[in-house]
């Protein structure tokens, strides 16, 4: 470990947990789903306008550690006006990345790239996937 | 007093990776050398089962499983060797009183009380209990400090039918120690039985359960330096022969026919199946080496890192000391603004120091703290010394270094 970085700390990660994207509270939008990890208290809310399939609006708030954050803001930026069908498949992308060590650590860009390293850091993989995971499980199930 | 650097030398993990500094001593201890070599020559030269072959290697088994027993009779100060029963750990123990003791002790609007410092062991199988006797859970308070609220304490005594108070000694998250003496001498005097969950304390300071009169004290061995998958109930006798078994099987039957069974005394009655034989051998040395060392001086020393840890914590910016109760032990929590408690520990895993972060199992009492995402915590042991808590400080302050980079 160099001095004054770390593996898992990549700076953009960092910028991502400093100075969140899409980051407010939004009680009225159409979807509100609850994203939380009772095992380390992490806790967020994401709060979605679907509108004909596409996700006009998309936007996160609450509180966990700089990896759930990052990476919750990350979703954010990547969903908002999309189609469904496009998200669930970077769904699938992401979470295959991350969770799947025997596949190629080959991230489409440079904002998957910056979680690579949770590859290396399982006790850590659930702070990196909880968004999407919750996401993911909305669409499953919708 | 000891030199706990020179004791560093004595357990092989630590001595194998020099520059790993362990503080996550509350979740459980390494574990000394006489334990590691205790636990091979009993597989080595005495495995045998307990208590019913009768060739001598049996009759060695026994003799060993036996000798611990009495060890620990000696090292609680209790009365009778079968006030001492083994199960898997502090949780089976506490489980074991709440199953067996709990039905016969509570009726329909009794109420149990707690802490709320306690872990889970010692606040779910209460919880449990109530919900199956419809008896009420009561939570006695902490001050501002963190140590108990014992006027509140008091209160809950005074104004309700307490049959049973389960109190921790010491705080796996707060480091606070409780005036447990003090407090069982309150309930019994309002007719309530008391279990002390020690799992914090066995290791750290002196406990005389006739002093203290504990009805019940639970503890594990392997945050004794001792091995998993161990731990103690202490019993007073008298309850211990009133109550029935949790578990049944062999072991714990004087005699049984296809209609009937008779059990035998404790502790076998609360033994049933093959213990942990190897392990009872090997908790054997760990007391061993806790008498040699003398529970008053590991107290000292415990309570001189802890101080010395917060004073060096304390100059970080950002940071707080989690619990200032006057009497505490070797468990230190803090938080960091802006910082998540997990972020820390795994900036501080790269530089080889374990420290615990989460709510330690204890939810309830972080929800109460207004940390829902739990403290970061280091806990001490005989082998921590003060350049091990330099070393957390200096880590500290890099991996906020990081955290707080702005690119």
């Amino acid at each position: 470990m160099e001095e004054n970085r770390s593996d898992l700390y990549h700076p953009l990660l960092l910028e991502y947990n400093r100075a969140p994207e899409h980051y407010e509270k939004r009680p009225e939008a159409t979807v509100i789903l609850e994203a939380s990890n009772p095992l380390c208290g992490d806790k967020f809310v994401l709060y979605l306008d679907v509108e004909n399939g596409v996700v006009v609006r998309a936007s996160f708030y609450g509180h966990g550690c700089a990896v759930s954050k990052a990476s919750a803001s990350v979703l954010m930026r990547k969903i908002q006006g999309r189609p469904v069908a496009e998200i669930r498949l970077l769904l699938a992308v992401f979470l295959q990345l991350l969770c799947d060590t025997s596949a190629a650590a080959v991230a489409p860009d440079a904002d998957f790239a910056i979680f690579l390293p949770v590859r290396q850091y399982q006790e850590r993989l659930g702070c990196a996937t909880l968004a999407w995971e919750t996401l993911d499980q909305f669409f499953r199930k919708n | 007093m000891f030199d706990a650097l020179q004791l560093r030398k004595e357990f092989p993990l630590l001595d194998g990776y020099p520059d790993l500094v362990f503080l996550d001593n509350a979740a459980t201890t390494q574990k000394h050398q006489t334990v590691i070599e205790a636990e091979r020559r009993f597989y080595t030269h005495q495995n045998a089962n307990v208590h019913r072959a009768v060739y001598p290697l049996a009759a060695a088994a026994t003799v060993a499983y036996e000798r611990t027993r009495e060890q620990l009779r000696a090292f609680l100060n209790a009365r009778y060797a079968a006030e001492i029963i083994f199960t898997s750990g502090a949780t089976a123990a506490i489980n074991l009183v709440a199953h067996s003791f709990g039905p016969e002790r509570l009726q329909a609007g009794d109420a149990v009380l707690v802490s709320a410092m306690e872990h889970h062991a010692n606040l779910v199988p209460w919880q449990q209990l109530c919900r199956r006797r419809q008896a009420r859970l009561l939570v006695a308070p902490l001050s501002p400090g963190g140590a108990l609220d014992d006027l509140a304490f008091e209160r809950c005594l005074t104004e309700h039918p307490v049959r049973l108070v389960a109190l921790t000694q010491a705080s796996n998250v707060l480091g606070t120690i409780n005036p447990v003496r003090e407090l069982a001498a309150l309930a019994h005097r309002h007719g309530a039985a008391v279990l002390v969950d020690a799992a914090q304390s066995a290791a750290g300071m002196p406990i005389d359960v006739q002093d203290l009169d504990a009805d019940f004290l639970v503890f594990s061995a392997h945050k004794m330096y001792g091995p998993t998958g161990l731990g103690v109930l202490y019993g007073k006798k008298h309850l211990l022969d009133e109550m029935p078994p949790w578990q049944t099987g062999g072991e714990m039957i004087r005699e049984v026919s296809f209609g009937h069974t008779e059990f035998a005394p404790p502790p076998q009655k609360f033994e049933a199946g093959t213990p942990n034989l190897a392990g009872v051998a090997a908790f054997g040395a760990a007391l061993d080496f806790l008498t040699a060392l003398g529970r008053e001086n590991i107290a000292l020393h415990l309570r001189a890192l802890r101080d010395y840890a917060a004073g060096e914590l304390a100059r970080i910016p950002g940071l707080t000391l989690i619990g200032r109760a006057p009497e505490t032990t070797g468990i230190l929590s803090f938080a960091v603004d802006g910082v998540h408690p997990h972020d820390l520990s795994t900036l501080l895993g790269e530089q080889q120091l374990c420290i615990r972060a989460g709510h330690h199992c204890a939810q309830p009492l972080l929800e109460l703290l207004g940390l829902p995402g739990g403290t970061a915590r280091a806990s001490f042991a005989v082998y921590t010394a003060e350049p091990d808590v330099r070393r957390l400080a200096e880590g500290l302050l890099r991996a906020l270094r990081i955290l707080r980079a702005v690119p």
